[in-house]
């Protein structure tokens, strides 16, 4: 969550450079930050919870979903360095 | 002796104590989740949240490249030329593209491999990795170099 964090704000300082596009990746990256804050008691009740019975449902949704969201952004990253015309 | 898994407990779930079943989906897992996951047994809770966490790391990886291709691009006008300062930041983004990508075809070999006692399948990530950091600090050092 931190790391996304850190690199949302990095992001920031492509806009004087490449305009207002960057600053929806910082926007993304914060949303998705804000998403797995929001899910991280949910996540730990769950795995205290799997830990006592000796069973726990694998969580497909969150890692396939942390999985697309860094590669977007990743992307969208590129697309800002390859495509987008300096200011 | 028992253990302080045997004992009931009030917040026992359904799910506690009940017997793996061959190629059965515990109760509540939907079907396309199940599917993905590729039937077996669930393995020991810890060995699927260390599989979590060593994905998590891989992740915080990739996001440390992408913020290292960010960097790369946006603070280094004085040290690189253009072309130059782009096909690195490039490289870098792809790379961590590339790791975000493989992190979770890992994750769901080990979980898929996990459920069937099959022995865990060896990571594409780490040569990825070496490979790309290599290649990108070689850069690096030709263009430090250069400059010199």
């Amino acid at each position: 969550m931190l790391a996304l964090v850190v690199a949302g704000v990095l992001l920031l300082r492509w806009v004087p450079r490449y305009g207002w596009f960057p600053l929806g990746l910082t926007l993304l990256t914060a949303a998705t930050a804000l998403a797995i804050t929001a899910g991280q008691a949910r996540r730990y009740r769950r795995s205290a919870r799997g830990i006592r019975v000796g069973r726990i449902e694998a969580d497909v949704v969150g890692v396939l979903g942390t999985t697309a969201a860094v590669a977007l952004l990743g992307a969208l990253a590129l697309v800002v360095v390859v495509a987008l015309p300096l200011r | 002796m028992r253990s302080s898994r045997d004992e009931p407990s009030e917040h026992a779930p359904e799910t506690a104590g009940a017997p793996a079943i061959e190629g059965a989906s515990p109760p509540g897992r939907r079907g396309w989740s199940a599917r993905i996951l590729g039937g077996g047994t669930e393995p020991d809770p810890r060995f699927t949240l260390a599989n979590e966490r060593t994905f998590l790391a891989w992740i915080r990886t990739a996001l440390a490249l992408l913020a290292g291709g960010v960097a790369v691009e946006a603070f280094t006008s004085d040290t690189f030329a253009s072309p130059v300062r782009t096909a690195l930041a490039v490289v870098l983004l792809l790379l961590a593209m590339v790791l975000a990508v493989a992190a979770g075809v890992r994750w769901l070999a080990v979980e898929r491999a996990m459920r069937r006692q099959a022995p865990l399948p060896l990571s594409i990530l780490v040569p990825v990795l070496a490979g790309g950091g290599a290649l990108v600090a070689a850069a690096f050092l030709v263009v430090v170099l250069g400059n010199a």
